[in-house]
């Protein structure tokens, strides 16, 4: 409203009051803390492993969707995540919830896989080096760990980045809301871009030759993912 | 033989006899998968920069088009339930007057509610944005120039003007604007006015008795001819035993 000079002058209204939100369908896991994760598995493996870093490439199969949290740190690359990285996981989490209206949950196992590494100082050759430690294989699109509970995104969000900052690979904290915001805008630009030549067109007719400066598995990643990254500005 | 190994020296040193691109040509360089950003053979790289996402162009770019409106937001609760409260005040009360407010300290606010309480007129706080909307629908449409600063409602079932406007005239910050007694909008004179007059009960006994005059004056009206007759008759025998004989005395009370 417009005052004398044509200066607005303020005007305090009704007060429209928000209802706080629901929490009534929320379960508390009996343990509200992260688990502790062992270092060296139960059964330490006596096979020495390949590297297997395939196991870092594409998307990932599980663990891409909420299950019992409404909050999580979602992987938008591959990487693998050692003990410390888990220590510190647990610890800035643990520090930062109340036991009494949040918990958290892992999504990712365990390390698993065995990682070799040779002495220092010495050279090439001579077989394979002895076991040094475990890694968890952690794919891109893949939730690393949450939680929820009486609690908003905006109380979470700090130090979700946090932990997502530390992390090997780029990671992002995400709710419920916010990676079905993202997917469906994923898929809106698919959908609307104005590009005629899209990698999958090019890759699955083989336009040009291209195949021959592709990877077989470009017909399944489809140009998004490079090795361990995912690029995501890629349609 | 001398032709297909000279066709294999013409296309280049690694075509020998069982030598497989597949196979040989996976040695060089680094695996598929790894730690560092692998460098992208340039024909790849053109094929991505080819495909890159075009995000669509209206014709019309949005920032000259005048901005959305916003959606008309939900109905608030809490506003309905004070419109059902204003529309029920309106209804249930006989005298409603709208009084400009300014800020008065707490405790005269009290004091100033104590003293109305007492005469039965209650003070009620209202927002004009929402009082607005239920009178442009009712019929108090006339009342709406009221509603434009800080104001109060008093209202009250009974119309007791004469001790609204005592207690108004020792509160310097509320000043009476105008009010509606009776489904009658008056103005602030017309409530003084209105104060002035004699109360209800009062002008209902005058009027009964203005009205009851005529008919109480029927009966000595009716009697009024015979009452005459009566008198003149008894004055004529007063007259007559003054002076006449008493034997004719009989006779005139026989005849009367």
């Amino acid at each position: 409203p417009a005052g004398p000079g044509g200066v607005a002058v303020p005007r305090a209204g009704l007060k429209k009051l928000v209802l706080p939100p629901d929490y009534s369908g929320i379960t508390f896991p009996e343990k509200p803390k992260l688990k502790f994760m062992e270092k060296v598995p139960a059964v330490p493996k006596v096979r020495r492993e390949p590297r297997a870093l395939r196991d870092l490439r594409g998307p990932s199969r599980e663990a891409t969707d909420f299950i019992q949290g409404q909050y999580g740190i979602l992987a938008l690359g591959g990487g693998y995540l050692h003990w410390g990285h888990f220590e510190m996981i647990r610890l800035t989490i643990g520090r930062h919830i109340d036991p009494k209206s949040m918990f958290a949950v892992w999504r990712v196992p365990a390390p698993y896989k065995p990682v070799t590494r040779k002495s220092l100082g010495h050279r090439m050759g001579g077989g394979t080096g002895p076991i040094d430690h475990y890694v968890t294989a952690v794919r891109s699109g893949r939730l690393v760990g949450g939680g929820g509970g009486r609690c908003e995104f905006g109380q979470v969000r700090p130090f979700l980045a946090q932990v997502a900052q530390k992390l090997p690979f780029p990671a992002v904290p995400v709710s419920r809301e916010s990676l079905q915001e993202m997917r469906r805008q994923e898929e809106e630009k698919r959908l609307n871009n104005q590009n005629p030549w899209t990698f999958e067109r090019i890759v699955t007719s083989n336009m040009l030759g291209m195949r021959k400066y592709l990877s077989p598995y470009d017909l399944r990643l489809q140009g998004r993912y490079w090795g361990k990254f995912f690029l995501k500005h890629r349609v | 033989a001398a032709t297909a190994e000279m066709a294999a020296l013409r296309g280049g040193p690694g075509w020998l006899r069982g030598w497989l691109p597949a196979l040989q040509l996976l040695r060089r360089g680094s695996k598929a998968v790894t730690r560092h950003w692998k460098a992208m053979h340039f024909q790849r790289q053109k094929l991505l920069a080819v495909t890159e996402y075009l995000p669509p162009r209206p014709a019309v770019p949005p920032r000259c088009l005048p901005a959305p409106r916003d959606r008309p937001q939900e109905e608030d609760g809490y506003a309905r339930l004070l419109r059902r409260q204003v529309e029920q005040v309106f209804r249930s009360s006989r005298m409603v007057a709208v009084c400009q407010y300014n800020s008065m300290p707490d405790e005269d606010l009290v004091t100033m509610r104590h003293y109305l309480r007492k005469h039965n007129i209650e003070v009620k706080f209202v927002l004009n944005e929402i009082i607005r909307p239920v009178l442009e629908q009712s019929k108090y449409r006339n009342l709406l120039p009221l509603f434009v600063c800080r104001n109060i409602l008093l209202v009250s079932p009974e119309t007791r003007a004469r001790e609204m406007l005592r207690v108004l005239k020792g509160i310097p910050q509320v000043n009476l604007l105008g009010a509606c007694i009776d489904d009658t909008i008056l103005s602030r004179q017309g409530v003084e006015n209105f104060a002035r007059l004699p109360s209800l009960e009062a002008s209902q006994g005058q009027t009964v008795g203005a009205l009851a005059l005529l008919p109480s004056q029927t009966s000595s009206l009716l009697q009024r001819g015979p009452s005459f007759l009566t008198a003149l008759l008894d004055e004529h025998i007063r007259r007559l035993r003054d002076t006449g004989a008493p034997g004719e005395a009989p006779q005139e009370q026989g005849m009367g």
